[in-house]
C-alpha cells in the first residue's frame, strides 16, 4: 500500500484530518457567511465545505476569463482591468459590477453587521 | 495552515502592516487568506502568466462576496420555508438559481467524497469501495478523487438531502 508522501499534506492544504483537503479554511468561510445578513443564524457542517470547493471554482472561473482580457491586452500579467472587464463581459458576474467598478467599495460589510450567534449542526 | 500566518504568499500583500486600512472590519473575518487565492489563481493561468497584487486583492473582495450573494439567496429560502438552518442543498439550490449551476455536479462529487474520506463509516454503510479509493491514495488531491467517486454517492447524497428535507417539512 503506498504511503502519503512527506509533502502531501502541504499540498493538500493540511495534515490534520478535517483541514486536510480544503484550500479555503472552512472557519473563515464559515464567518463570511454570518455576515450575510442578520438571518443567518444557523448553518449546517456541510454548507462550508461546499462553500470551499465552490470557491474554488468560482475563483478559477473568473481568473481564467479576467486572463481571456489579459491576453486580448497583450499582457501577461492580470490586473485588476483586466477583472473588471470579465465582469462586465460575463453575466452571472453581474453581482459583483459595483465591487469592481468602484474601487472605493471595499465597504462589504455596513449593511449586514448584526453577528449574531451562530450554531453550527454538524452532520454526521 | 490555512489562515497560519497572514500572507506569506502572492508577492507583498496589502495584509503585512497592522489593521487593514480597507474597512472598519478586521481582514481576517471579512476575506478569505490571500495566499490561498493566489494559489488558486495561479492553477487557472498558463505557467507565464503573472498575477497584480490588486487583481489578487480584487478576487479575495469578489470571493467574499461570492459567499454572501449564494448565502443569502439560500437563507431567503430557508425563511420562506421556515427552516433556521441553511444547509448544502440549499446553497445547491441558490447556486442554480443565480446561475451557477454548472458547480453543482461537481459539488455534489466533492461533498460526497469528502463524506466518504471524512465520516469513518459512521454515516452510511455500503460504500466501502469508494472509501478504499480515497484510503488507497492518500496523497491524491481531492479533484482526482472526486472523478474517482462513483456516480451512486451523488446518488446517495441526494437521497439523505431528501429524507432530511422531509425531516425539516414536517416541523412545518
Amino acid at each position: 500500500m503506498r504511503q502519503a508522501g512527506a509533502y502531501s499534506g502541504l499540498l493538500c492544504g493540511g495534515v490534520s484530518g478535517r483541514t486536510g483537503p480544503h484550500s479555503l479554511p472552512l472557519a473563515r468561510i464559515k464567518k463570511i457567511m454570518k455576515k450575510s445578513g442578520e438571518d443567518v443564524k444557523m448553518i449546517s457542517g456541510e454548507a462550508p465545505i461546499i462553500f470551499s470547493k465552490a470557491c474554488e471554482l468560482f475563483i478559477e472561473e473568473l481568473t481564467r476569463r479576467s486572463w481571456i482580457m489579459a491576453i486580448q491586452g497583450k499582457r501577461r500579467t492580470l490586473h485588476k482591468d483586466d477583472l473588471t472587464s470579465a465582469v462586465i463581459a460575463t453575466d452571472i458576474f453581474d453581482f459583483l459590477i459595483t465591487l469592481v467598478s468602484n474601487s472605493d467599495s471595499h465597504a462589504l460589510g455596513p449593511s449586514t453587521t448584526t453577528v449574531m450567534e451562530v450554531e453550527t449542526i454538524d452532520y454526521s | 495552515m490555512a489562515d497560519a500566518p497572514a500572507s506569506p504568499g502572492g508577492g507583498g500583500s496589502h495584509e503585512s502592516g497592522d489593521h487593514s486600512p480597507r474597512s472598519n472590519f478586521r481582514e481576517q473575518d471579512r476575506f478569505l487568506p490571500i495566499a490561498n487565492i493566489s494559489r488558486i489563481m495561479k492553477k487557472a493561468l498558463p505557467a507565464n502568466g503573472k498575477i497584480a497584487k490588486d487583481a489578487k486583492e480584487t478576487v479575495q473582495e469578489c470571493v467574499s462576496e461570492f459567499i454572501s450573494f449564494i448565502t443569502s439567496e439560500a437563507s431567503d429560502k430557508c425563511q420562506r420555508e421556515k427552516r433556521k438552518t441553511i444547509n448544502g442543498d440549499d446553497l445547491l439550490w441558490a447556486m442554480t438559481t443565480l446561475g451557477f449551476e454548472e458547480y453543482v455536479d461537481p459539488l455534489k462529487i466533492y461533498l460526497a467524497s469528502y463524506r466518504e474520506g471524512d465520516s469513518k463509516g459512521s454515516a452510511k454503510g455500503g460504500e466501502t469501495s469508494a472509501k478504499r479509493d480515497v484510503y488507497q491514495n492518500p496523497n491524491v488531491q481531492v479533484e482526482n478523487l472526486a472523478h474517482q467517486g462513483s456516480f451512486s454517492q451523488g446518488v446517495n447524497y441526494t437521497n439523505s438531502q431528501n429524507v432530511r428535507r422531509e425531516a425539516d417539512a414536517s416541523f412545518t
